[in-house]
């Protein structure tokens, strides 16, 4: 079984109520989930807070979660990303940091296997930002990774907000029709 | 908000939302919308399905221990108070109890018909589904009997017009309303803002059929609204609909 299935079947199980497989679920993709929520939240009792608030999340949803729409993996970023976003604006506006910093990619060394469910998928999306001019790629990454606003990027990259809005939905738009060709090939 | 050429007011708002970069009065009103209406939610979710795969990208961070406790606590009986279950066990059981926190009580007394403030803005939403012609009209108010907000639902604009009698600062919270009916559970109408008038729109559908008698509930949730979509958090106020 991959690892994507056996992470389904364990939310499956969670949302029977079983604290078991819960607990599983969590030592398996914590470490991401953590990752994930830290990027966005560097002070770490603040995104310990967010973690907790996103398993208790993910327990309680964890019937609603479809196999078929997503994988495990991203079904929980996605509510970690939300809630940290979330968070993080509730507090207001954060100190920037350079983007050479902000951009930098983590490097993919020794994620474990079971977290690496869409392979296919990230290599697509990486394909797809390789395209992409560098800065551009970077301002959407940062975006993504950091949360930050179209207003925060600006000011960071010392370009007009209407500007940088552009280039970045543009990138994505560019993504979107490589992916899609690359998916019909 | 400036759009983008080829594409639609509501495209690039969805994939701004998915992308996580909007401001916080956007994102608010981006979710708000998501709750009531499929469309936009669609759309939302198709951006964050093709973008999510760049959170393939992020190293693990190993949390520290004391996460997986507070969860555990959170989610056990058997390791401290407050337990919940997931949703599909319908851990929602004691709703009479909940209604009772301002249904049996002096807070009925306190009903009463505000008059609405005529500088709310006009409503935004226009949609319209068999209206009946009458308004409801209902005031919120605590335990304590003390009025929070009066709604009134204006079934030709498909609007509930919430009128705040008392500022509640909830910081990191939302307010999210519900409607009972009788003795079925509580139904959410969606993520409101309570801190100044407003008209709420909400979906026909949601709504459609509402009597005098129903109750509307206000209770005080997570941002973003309840997770289990029922209410999980304190009930600030509650109050019965009736014909203006």
């Amino acid at each position: 079984m991959s690892g994507a299935a056996e992470l389904a079947a364990l939310l499956a199980r969670a949302a029977d109520g079983d604290e078991l497989a819960f607990r599983d679920f969590y030592d398996r993709t914590a470490g991401k989930l953590f990752g994930v929520i830290v990027r966005i939240l560097p002070e770490r009792g603040e995104a310990e807070d967010v973690l907790q608030d996103v398993y208790v999340t993910i327990w309680r949803k964890a019937a609603e979660f479809d196999p078929s729409r997503a994988s495990a993996v991203t079904w929980t970023a996605t509510i970690a990303r939300n809630r940290a976003i979330d968070r993080l604006r509730a507090k207001g506006s954060r100190p920037t940091s350079p983007l050479e910093d902000a951009g930098m990619v983590a490097d993919t060394a020794p994620l474990a296997d079971t977290l690496i469910d869409s392979a296919r998928g990230a290599a697509s999306v990486q394909a797809a930002l390789a395209m992409l001019d560098p800065r551009q790629a970077a301002a959407i990454r940062s975006c993504y990774f950091e949360g930050l606003t179209y207003e925060e990027l600006a000011v960071r990259e010392g370009v007009p907000v209407g500007t940088l809005k552009s280039w970045v939905r543009r990138g994505i738009i560019k993504m979107r029709d490589a992916m899609h060709a690359s998916a019909v090939q | 908000m400036s759009g983008e050429p080829d594409m639609t007011p509501d495209e690039t708002l969805a994939m701004d939302m998915a992308l996580g970069a909007l401001p916080r009065t956007e994102r608010k009103a981006a979710e708000v919308r998501m709750r009531s209406d499929a469309g936009f939610r669609a759309q939302v979710e198709h951006w964050q399905a093709l973008l999510s795969p760049l959170a393939e990208e992020i190293e693990a961070v190993p949390p520290p221990a004391g996460v997986w406790q507070a969860v555990a606590a959170e989610i056990s009986p058997r390791q401290g108070g407050g337990a919940v279950a997931p949703e599909k066990r319908g851990l929602w059981n004691s709703l009479p109890l909940w209604r009772g926190l301002g249904l049996g009580g002096p807070a009925l007394a306190a009903l009463a018909l505000v008059a609405l403030n005529p500088s709310v803005p006009p409503p935004i939403s226009v949609a319209v589904a068999e209206a009946p012609p009458a308004l409801l009209s209902a005031s919120l108010a605590g335990a304590d009997g003390k009025p929070l907000l009066a709604a009134t639902w204006d079934p030709l604009r498909g609007t509930v017009v919430l009128t705040p009698a008392t500022i509640r600062d909830d910081a990191g919270k939302d307010a999210e309303l519900w409607v009972i009916e009788g003795d079925k559970p509580p139904r959410s109408l969606g993520v409101i803002a309570i801190q100044a008038p407003n008209a709420h729109a909400i979906s026909s559908q949601a709504i459609s059929g509402l009597q005098p008698g129903a109750v509307l509930a206000i209770s005080i949730e997570p941002i973003g609204g309840s997770p289990t979509g029922l209410p999980t958090g304190p009930v600030i106020a509650t109050g019965k609909l009736s014909t203006v």
